[in-house]
């Protein structure tokens, strides 16, 4: 019986999809079976992310309403047979999901693989409720700034109540991911400090981020940037995803490169 | 160097200004399951004695969170 992770922010537009895509992956690399969920229903994004676009041929809503096989649907990821994908509807919206239906998919999925995560919509949208609904464990998603920290700890607040688990007197589970960090910035004070952030949201720190232009490229490419060895995401990811399995692996500080006119400039006048 | 010519830090700023933004929140969140246990308190007490209105607030003091309950009686 596999575990059931969904990936939540407040705001959308912090990395959520990226952060599916890649822990899925990296999970898949530790030689256990994923599946990645894309629940944003009317804004398929992962296939995107994954490169698997052009392999789709039914969806999450097609699944629950009994019109395609769970086995018809899943797409396996080009890059690693132990992670599969199912894509979110692009044609429907986010009120044609139903509790019962969700509850009987997740069941189902949870057989089949070791780690089932699902890419929620953000948490202001409707559907984000149905999507944390049967979640064993969230993975909250913030970047290092003021709205998006402020909304994530609302979404931790509809988490909270509306959690199957909670309901029933248990805990769910919750990591916080912080993404986007620019070492640089913090470091001459105008970026907030992890630190600070776990302060103010109190959620246990699963890993950081930093900010890497081979995200974009990886995006670029439909191969998420975790199959790139030389970036520093990559590698953060790569660490999360360990983690995830049960691995002891420290969290680093990032500290900023480095380098480049202004670099010098400030490393003559430390 | 010249750090003590520097203002405030802009991260030190987000951080005093997100404090409080989300104690208010967290204070005035009324979350989805209030209305339900609202109705649900209301009719236990109904059971003994006449009952006008329930108001639930949540009340954070440093790391304790509390639920206030004020039951309002019907003469």
């Amino acid at each position: 019986m596999g575990i059931v992770i969904a990936v939540i922010s407040g705001k959308g537009g912090v990395g959520k999809t990226t952060t599916t895509a890649n822990i899925g992956l990296g999970i898949a690399m530790n030689d256990k079976k994923a599946v990645v969920v894309d629940f944003d229903i009317g804004q398929r994004n992962l296939d995107m992310i994954l490169g698997l676009e052009n392999r789709v041929v039914y969806d999450i809503v097609q699944v629950m309403d009994g019109e395609a096989k769970m086995k018809q649907a899943l797409i396996k990821s080009k890059v690693n047979e132990n992670l599969m994908f199912l894509a979110a509807s692009q044609t429907k919206d986010k009120t044609v999901l139903d509790s019962e239906k969700i509850k009987k998919l997740v069941e189902e999925l949870k057989e089949e693989f070791d780690f089932v995560i699902l890419d929620a919509p953000a948490g202001i949208e409707s559907g984000y409720e149905h999507t944390i609904e049967f979640a064993d464990a969230a993975i909250i998603v913030v970047n290092p700034e003021v709205s998006s920290i402020r909304d994530a700890d609302r979404a931790i607040g509809i988490l909270d109540s509306k959690s199957q688990k909670v309901k029933d007197g248990e805990d769910v589970q919750k990591h916080l991911i912080i993404n986007r960090v620019n070492p640089a910035m913090v470091e001459s004070g105008e970026m907030l400090k992890c630190d600070d952030i776990l302060d103010i949201l109190n959620v246990p720190l699963l890993g950081k981020v930093p900010e890497d232009r081979a995200i974009i490229e990886a995006s670029n490419q439909g191969k998420p940037v975790i199959t790139d060895n030389n970036s520093e995401a990559g590698k953060a990811y790569k660490r999360i995803a360990d983690r995830l399995c049960g691995k002891d692996v420290k969290i680093p500080e990032f500290v900023a490169k480095k380098g480049g006119i202004l670099g010098l400039f400030k490393g003559m006048f430390k | 160097m010249f750090g003590f010519l520097k203002k405030k830090s802009s991260a030190n700023t987000a951080k005093d200004r997100l404090t409080i933004a989300i104690m208010s929140d967290r204070e005035s969140t009324h979350y989805p399951f209030m209305d339900e246990m609202k109705a649900e308190i209301i009719e236990v007490v109904k059971k003994y004695i006449g009952v006008k209105s329930v108001d639930i607030k949540k009340e954070v003091v440093d790391d304790v969170e509390a639920l206030s309950i004020d039951v309002q009686l019907d003469k």
